[in-house]
């Protein structure tokens, strides 16, 4: 490609030819004012805004540098008064109709104008055509269009009704420079801020996802749903993004396995006096923590569904936990993490707190402290458990809040508590398929959570050599104790590896080839699948790596053919009548 | 060198087909043989109007007309009369003795002084027989395009004619046609002719005439295109508005394919190339090359904003060869007659560089208060005066001329001042107006030029595209201010603010009909101010036509109380009995002009509005 | 219709021209109805309409009618230009049903110009 030389406000630079002059300019620093341009479309040139002076020997010409190639030799005044003067009627024109737009306003003020010559309309749309053009050429789904022309040009969906081919991406609305597109049904939203969904369809799992890689959420990514878009592969600068990718299923040798697959928060739902999901201002804890979060949807400000910033909040203790309804076991960290919401609460909002519990149950280091300076910051806690929030308001003090019910044990007397937010500390559970993992790995499960070895020896270990455990897998656990017991199971595991050799067990069963009729009676009877069938030589064999002598099998074979070492029936037989030696004398 | 006697020899259609061509090559021979090649010239010319009697030979300067002459008569005719000085008398013309009743078409100076090159078959051949157009030397120009003219050849006799796009730019044809060739070689795509039928300026109508007229012509001239730059397509995008020229075009397509003339390997030449109709939906803007692109690939004819020329990206990106009809129909012509009888026709030397001036002809569409509406064609260069005056015969009812508006909706008004302006791209564009595709629209005394100038920007506003902001909303503001001052509503900043908005226009509009837009208002600032100043600071339109600055009356003296005016009143605003003088309620009156038309004695006038009361 | 080659396309053009300029001795007459958008608008279809009609009734055999486009003067339209073998055409402007059969009668079969309709005589100045 050819390499230019042109003057920009008197800079001289160099350039590929044909490069736009907003490129060039931009690259150097100079503004200039474009409303209709977006890097990722083709440049449109309508608005002319962007209009600049160009030179070319003796002739002068007013293009718009968005997509003005610029040639060998060409001078630019980006800023002439003949530019400044055409960008002012262009603006007082764009007023005309649009004489309530801030970034119009924003771009008039710059250049001068206190009232518009003709005049300032009521119309949001400055026809800059970005919706239009993202919806067909980036988002593939052509259902927004111009419709009627010259003064009466406006933007519309066919006939103006509702498309069925609009995918509610949300795209026009992002893009409008003057937001005179808003999305209706904010449901029907591809790209919904779901409490706990990511924020877009590409997004990284987690702040500290191993590898740290953005993912693409197929379920909400346009190019699954038009096969167009595909903006993060033009944007990309390496090249990195591809669609084709498909899942695949790895299969990874180890010799050792860390089960470390977590909880899943109480449904509330299953709770429907406090009405989750009817109160759209009841939040669960997640869904709190991630409202909170710096990067979450509302940039960490806690604010009510309409955007108004809470007064009062009532946080309810043990929901899901400690209950005979639900989970009668405790979920060990929803008191500090209900003191935690309340702390930032009062900070960030200065909003009144009422903790509703049972019993405080700080027990950890520091924590105890922590819940007495909670105490000295006025925030307020009733002993008892919440028997209502309901929004049905008894007198003008409850009218547009949510009221809690509650039976305050220490003064022995139901109260009810008005206020604006409601979070629900949830507790914690098993996930769904803790059962469906714990046979996998044929590790026993409790109630839902991993059973460890022992539970004071062998916290981290099962029953099954080389698979461990660690986390709330295990039991409900805040974060410093799953630390802990992470690295106990990652010692564990990185001790055998360091050994280099494993200890099997000596008592294991084995099968007598002569006497095993072929049965196959013991191989669904191991608990560790230790057993297989020599189909050549049709007898059952056992893996004595994998036997841990338990001996069920040697006492279900009805041929007597398998043996557990060290226990076999004469040696039982011995040890019994060792032990009845007395009686028997 | 100057020649002592010119032996002109008719070359006109009618001529031509009594063997003109031989004739002429006789006598040059024999004027040869003769030893006069120095003195004298055999020159070919254009009809004589005199086709009955052909051949038609006149010697100059002594004058004499001689008819029927055939090749054979040359040998004597060069003796006697060039050799001899002898005239030769059997000849000669002889008046048929009893003079014709009418006057011949000659002497009728709306015939007299056009000079008929695109409209040459106007009137004369069936334009649905395609044996009528082959008879009139039709298709005798792609035998020489086709087999014995390269390309290169072909490029160079049309940018060597001087031949301008009739459709307004008045961009050179041969170099448009030489650019987009080389943008096919260079980037290996196959180029596309396409026809710009898409005449919407109102009062326009040159290039339906023609199609309606003369189909072949186009045909025939984009054929020569598509073997000059090499493409194998070709579109005619015609508005819907004009079914017959839509009609007659599929007829000639339909015949010329029967004939092998398009389609493949026309006339066993090797070439193939066929041309498709497209219709246009009647947007003014798609006459916008880059929007008659979108609309020709099916999109929303609008104009897209691109520094890069349609002829090299245009129709689906391809390399497009745009031209209009009436420069299409030149074509031909042009390869048949040779550049050089084009370039003699008009103004300029455009030999060395078809910029230097306007050759060939220019078909008008002549309308508005002219005696001679119509449709004319006239060799460049003639004067509006001429075409006025002598062509269009005058303002009627004996009113004065005005001003004469050019160039379409997007044209400007010129005054009586520059109506002894040569009419050709340059002088026109200079005095603040434009050729355009040739629409002309001619005013009296009683048009009131600020009313003019709203009224084309009520029609320019109407067919804006609405896609850029200058354009969409200058001319809206444009009008609205134009409105108030034709309401009496004026400010005096309205003028400057007109002329501010206008000069933006031209500034920053996307494409060339946003640019060209503001031209009926700049004009009009430019030749009629003190009407504007009449309308704002006096609140009086001295044409007469705004009707918030005028009123009715009757005259008492004029009035016999015929109540011819109290009939013609739809909202009986008119009182009075019959034989006693009537008399008009103004606030009733809706100033529509039926009582001026009905009264017959006059009483009824418009008069300045007075605001006393 | 068969392709032609270059010597068919010369060998038509050769056979038009004889009935083009009406040499051929087989019509007398030509009437040329002008029927341009102009012309149609003006009623030049009805014009034709009564011309065959007229030329029907009076079982006239020598003359041939056919159509051209507009002929530049639209404000004059209905227009028909009258070529007789041996003469400078005729112009005829302004025509009705009933004109235009008065000019068949009077001037086509009776040799006498209609001076009332008649724009002029002779044809255009091409170039």
């Amino acid at each position: 490609m050819k390499t230019i030389k042109l003057k920009i406000d008197g800079i001289e630079t160099e350039a590929e030819d044909r490069t736009t002059v907003l490129t060039i300019a931009q690259k150097l620093g100079i503004k200039i004012p474009t409303l209709c341009h977006h890097p990722l479309l083709e440049p449109y040139g309508v608005c002319r805004i962007c209009t600049v002076e160009v030179r070319l020997g003796k002739r002068i010409r007013m293009v718009t540098a968005c997509n003005y190639p610029a040639t060998n030799g060409v001078e630019v005044l980006t800023n002439s008064p003949r530019v400044r003067r055409d960008r002012k009627m262009i603006l007082e024109w764009m007023m005309a109709r649009c004489g309530h737009v801030k970034v119009i306003e924003d771009l008039a003020a710059e250049y001068g104008i206190i009232e518009p010559r003709f005049g300032r309309g009521d119309d949001d749309c400055i026809l800059c055509g970005l919706c239009v053009r993202v919806c067909s050429d980036v988002v593939g789904a052509n259902v927004l269009g111009f419709f009627n022309r010259g003064a009466t040009r406006e933007v519309s969906t066919a006939y103006g009704e509702t498309s069925e081919k609009c995918i509610a991406c949300g795209a026009c609305a992002y893009v409008c420079p003057t937001g005179a597109i808003r999305i209706e049904n904010d449901a029907a939203l591809v790209r919904q801020e779901l409490p706990l969904g990511p924020l877009t369809p590409i997004y990284v799992p987690f702040l500290q996802a191993v590898p740290h890689q953005p993912v693409i959420d197929r379920e909400s990514c346009i190019h699954f749903k038009t096969g167009e878009c595909k903006v993060c592969d033009k944007v990309c600068e390496v090249k990195a993004v591809d669609h084709t990718l498909e899942d695949t299923i790895e299969n990874i040798d180890v010799g050792a396995v860390i089960l470390a697959t977590g909880f899943k928060q109480f449904d509330p739902a299953a709770i429907s006096e406090y009405g989750s999901g009817i109160y759209p201002n009841v939040l669960t804890g997640l869904e709190f923590e991630k409202m909170n979060s710096a990067s979450g949807p509302t940039g960490g400000q806690i604010m009510l569904k309409d955007g108004e910033i809470p007064k009062s909040v009532g946080i309810i203790h043990c929901v899901g936990s400690r209950d005979e309804r639900n989970n009668k076991y405790c979920s060990r960290v929803c008191c500090m993490y209900a003191l935690k919401f309340a702390h930032l609460i009062k900070e960030k909002t200065g909003a009144n707190v009422y903790n509703f519990y049972i019993d405080m149950r700080c027990f950890g280091k520091g924590y105890e402290e922590f819940y007495h300076r909670l105490l000295e910051e006025d925030v307020r806690f009733i002993r008892g458990r919440a028997a209502e929030i309901t929004n049905y308001p008894l007198n003008e003090q409850e009218a547009g809040k949510l009221i809690i019910r509650v039976e305050d044990t220490l003064i022995g007397e139901v109260r009810r508590v008005p206020v604006d937010m409601v979070i629900l500390a949830t507790g914690l559970e098993p996930v769904a398929d803790a059962a469906e993992i714990a046979r996998t790995f044929n590790i026993s499960c409790g109630n839902g959570f991993f059973t460890e070895r022992h539970p004071k020896l062998a916290p981290v270990s099962t029953a099954t050599d080389g698979i461990f455990i660690a986390g709330t897998c295990q039991g409900p656990k805040d974060i410093p104790d799953t630390v802990a017991q992470a690295g106990a199971a990652a010692s564990a595991v990185q001790s055998l590896i360091s050994r280099g050799e494993i200890e099997v067990e000596a008592a294991t069963s084995a099968v007598d080839p002569e006497r095993c009729s072929g049965c196959r009676i013991c191989n669904t009877l191991c608990p560790l699948s230790a057993i297989s069938f020599d189909e050549e030589k049709k007898v059952t064999v056992i893996n004595d790596v994998l036997c841990k002598g338990c001996g069920t099998c040697a006492a279900a074979c009805p041929s007597s053919a398998i043996l557990a070492r060290h226990f076999t029936d004469e040696q039982l037989f011995s040890e019994i009548e060792g032990v009845l030696y007395d009686v028997r004398a | 060198m100057a020649f002592r006697t010119h032996v002109l020899v008719c070359a006109g259609t009618g001529c031509v087909s009594g063997n003109s061509y031989a004739t002429a090559t006789a006598l040059e021979n024999e004027i040869f043989k003769k030893g006069l090649a120095q003195e004298v010239q055999v020159i070919r010319t254009g009809c004589q109007g005199f086709c009955a009697e052909g051949p038609i030979v006149i010697v100059q300067p002594d004058g004499v007309f001689y008819c029927g002459v055939m090749a054979k008569d040359a040998p004597f005719v060069v003796e006697e009369h060039l050799v001899k000085g002898r005239h030769v008398k059997k000849l000669m013309y002889t008046p048929p003795e009893e003079k014709s009743p009418i006057p011949a078409l000659k002497e009728i100076p709306f015939f007299a002084k056009q000079k008929l090159v695109v409209l040459r078959n106007r009137g004369a051949i069936d334009p649905e027989k395609i044996d009528d157009y082959i008879a009139a030397d039709g298709y005798t120009a792609i035998e020489k395009a086709l087999f014995h003219m390269t390309p290169d050849q072909i490029i160079s006799e049309i940018k060597r004619s001087g031949l301008r796009g009739r459709g307004g730019g008045g961009f050179p044809a041969g170099v448009k046609w030489e650019t987009c060739r080389h943008a096919a070689q260079h980037r290996g795509v196959e180029p596309v002719v396409v026809c710009n039928a898409d005449e919407g300026d109102p009062g326009a109508f040159m290039d339906r005439s023609i199609i309606e007229s003369d189909p072949h012509s186009v045909i025939e001239g984009m054929i020569i295109g598509a073997r000059a730059i090499g493409c194998k397509e070709g579109f005619i995008y015609i508005r819907r508005e004009y079914p017959i020229a839509r009609e007659r075009l599929l007829k000639a397509l339909e015949q010329a394919r029967d004939y092998g003339l398009l389609g493949t390997d026309i006339l066993g030449s090797g070439m193939d190339f066929d041309i498709e109709i497209v219709q246009g939906a009647g947007a003014f803007v798609c006459g916008e090359s880059t929007a008659l692109m979108a609309s020709l690939e099916g999109n929303a004819g609008e104009p897209r904003a691109k520094y890069i020329h349609t002829v090299e990206y245009g129709y689906k990106n391809r390399p497009t060869n745009l031209n209009n009809v009436e420069t299409w129909a030149n074509v031909p012509l042009i390869i048949h007659r040779g550049a050089h009888w084009f370039s003699s026709m008009g103004t300029g030397n455009v030999a060395e560089n078809p910029w230097n001036g306007s050759s060939g002809t220019k078909v008008f569409s002549m309308v508005g208060k002219i005696n001679n509406t119509g449709l004319i064609e006239v060799p460049m260069g003639i004067t509006l005066r001429e075409i006025i005056f002598d062509i269009g015969g005058g303002i009627p009812s004996g009113r004065q001329f005005k001003a004469v508006q050019t160039g379409g909706p997007s044209g400007g008004c010129l005054p009586e001042s520059h109506l002894d302006m040569p009419v050709d791209f340059d002088s026109l564009t200079e005095a603040g107006s434009m050729m355009g595709s040739g629409g002309m629209i001619v005013m009296d005394d009683q048009t009131c030029m600020v009313d003019i100038a709203r009224y084309f920007i009520a029609f320019l506003t109407e067919e804006s595209c609405g896609k850029c902001t200058p354009c969409r909303e200058g001319l809206r503001t444009s009008l609205e201010i134009l409105d108030r001052i034709t309401q009496g509503e004026g400010q005096p900043s309205d003028v400057d603010l007109l002329q501010e908005i206008s000069e933006i226009m031209q500034d920053c509009c996307l494409c060339a009909l946003g640019t060209s837009a503001p031209n009926p208002v700049l004009s009009t600032l430019r030749y009629f101010k003190e009407e504007y100043d009449a309308h704002i600071n006096n609140r009086q339109c001295p044409g007469g036509v705004c009707k918030e600055l005028i009123e009715y009356i009757i005259d008492p003296e004029k009035c016999d109380g015929c109540h011819a005016c109290v009939r013609g009143c739809a909202v009986a605003a008119i009182m009075g009995e019959v034989k006693k003088t009537h008399a008009l309620d103004k606030a009733k009156c809706v100033k529509c002009g039926a009582c001026i038309e009905a009264c017959k004695r006059e009483a009824i006038r418009k008069i300045p509005r007075s605001y006393a009361a | 219709m068969a392709r032609l080659s270059i010597d068919d396309l010369k060998k038509i053009r050769e056979d038009a021209k004889r009935t083009l300029t009406l040499r051929s001795g087989e019509a007398r007459a030509k009437v040329i109805v002008h029927m341009g958008t102009c012309g149609i608008s003006a009623g030049a279809r009805e014009v034709m309409g009564a011309l065959l009609k007229a030329i029907e009734d009076r079982k006239v055999t020598d003359v041939i009618v056919t159509t051209s486009g507009c002929a530049g003067l639209c404000s004059r339209e209905p227009m028909a230009t009258v070529e007789i073998a041996g003469q400078a055409p005729v112009k005829y402007a302004d025509l009705k049903p009933e004109t235009m059969v008065r000019v068949l009668q009077d001037h086509i079969i009776g040799g006498k110009i209609v001076t009332d309709y008649a724009l002029a005589s002779g044809c255009e100045t091409t170039g």
